[in-house]
């Protein structure tokens, strides 16, 4: 198959919706560019519309309506602009955050283990703590609060 | 690509300034459009000068085209309006038609249509490619006369027409390419189509 007839192969498979979206395109812009194809498009076109019954014309109305254009400014629609993403950004930026302080605030510790308690306390803040140990959060277990209660006057009960 | 994306691509290729694109679209749908005012006119001059006003306000309305509706339907709309205003704006009445016949977007029932309208010289033209088409179908070969007249007449695609006649697809495409070249070479004579075409 040389390669013009290939074209127009392409071309009555174009006219008939079965070629692929990229051949499709390729086909236009070469129809585009090939006054050839064009005419055969033409003849393709009329054959179709003439086997379906559509035998009225005017003759030469493409060209007519096509010399009319020229004297019609050349469409240029304004480029469709591409949607405003700033706010997705925000709103993607704030979803980040969100999930990262959640990770975070449920992820266990690897703190260094303080052994609040472990420390043995100054001697002379014993009695205070062994007086208000009721008072305080328990934040260490009850083998660890050895302390005795005392009395105000410093006396072991 | 379907046809009404074909559609959609050169309506694209238009709005980015290409104006052969639009020549494309013409081509495509004058007839469709001139079988549908040839209802509603009855003089031939009428009939050329709506047509040709149709296309270019198709033309200068098409930024406002955003493909909710089929090309066709859209371009329907625009035919049967400007065949109103023109007929009104003369004084002139509009042929007994019926509503339906030219309000639906389908195509109308024969038989509730008025007969199309030509000048002599047009009428002489559609008999002369009525029966060149007739004689080169009537010359083809019968697989390539199935295979046409399954995709134009019965507008099935080509693997519908590749299970019908029980055959590969790549043979439909082909016999359904010869079979448009050979009606087109009998047309070719007859339309003046050529292949310095000038748009």
């Amino acid at each position: 198959m040389n390669p013009a007839h290939e074209h127009d192969e392409s071309l009555s498979a174009f006219l008939d919706g079965e070629l692929s979206d990229q051949q499709a395109r390729s086909m236009i812009r070469r129809l585009g560019e090939d006054a050839v194809l064009r005419a055969r498009y033409a003849e393709y076109c009329a054959t179709g519309d003439i086997l379906r019954g559509h035998r009225h014309d005017i003759p030469d109305l493409t060209d007519k309506i096509m010399a009319a254009l020229d004297q019609e400014p050349t469409l240029l629609a304004p480029v469709k602009k591409p949607p405003n993403r700033r706010p997705m950004l925000w709103l993607a930026a704030a979803a980040t955050a969100a999930i990262a302080w959640g990770l975070w605030s449920t992820a266990p510790r690897q703190e260094t283990a303080v052994p609040l308690a472990a420390a043995t306390p100054p001697s002379d803040v014993v009695p205070y703590l062994a007086a208000h140990q009721d008072y305080a959060q328990s934040v260490v277990t009850q083998p660890e609060m050895n302390y005795s209660l005392v009395s105000l006057s410093g006396a072991a009960r | 690509m379907s046809d009404r994306e074909i559609d959609l691509q050169l309506v694209e290729r238009v709005r980015e300034g290409d104006k052969r694109a639009f020549g494309l679209l013409v081509e495509k749908y004058r007839r469709k459009i001139i079988r549908l005012l040839s209802r509603m006119v009855r003089d031939p001059d009428d009939l050329e000068d709506i047509a040709q006003d149709t296309f270019i306000k198709a033309y200068r309305a098409l930024p406002q085209f955003r493909g909710d509706a089929a090309f066709y339907t859209w371009l329907y709309r625009i035919a049967v309006n400007t065949a109103k205003n023109h007929l009104v704006s003369r004084g002139k009445a509009m042929r007994t038609v019926s509503e339906q016949a030219v309000n639906d977007d389908d195509e109308p029932d024969e038989r509730l249509v008025a007969q199309e309208i030509g000048t002599p010289e047009t009428e002489l033209l559609s008999k002369q490619v009525a029966i060149a088409v007739n004689e080169a179908v009537d010359a083809l070969p019968e697989e390539l006369r199935q295979a046409i007249t399954l995709r134009e007449m019965e507008g099935m695609s080509y693997e519908e027409i590749a299970e019908y006649m029980a055959c590969p697809i790549g043979t439909v495409r082909s016999r359904i390419f010869r079979a448009r070249e050979a009606i087109a070479s009998k047309l070719r004579p007859i339309l003046g189509t050529s292949k310095d075409k000038r748009w």
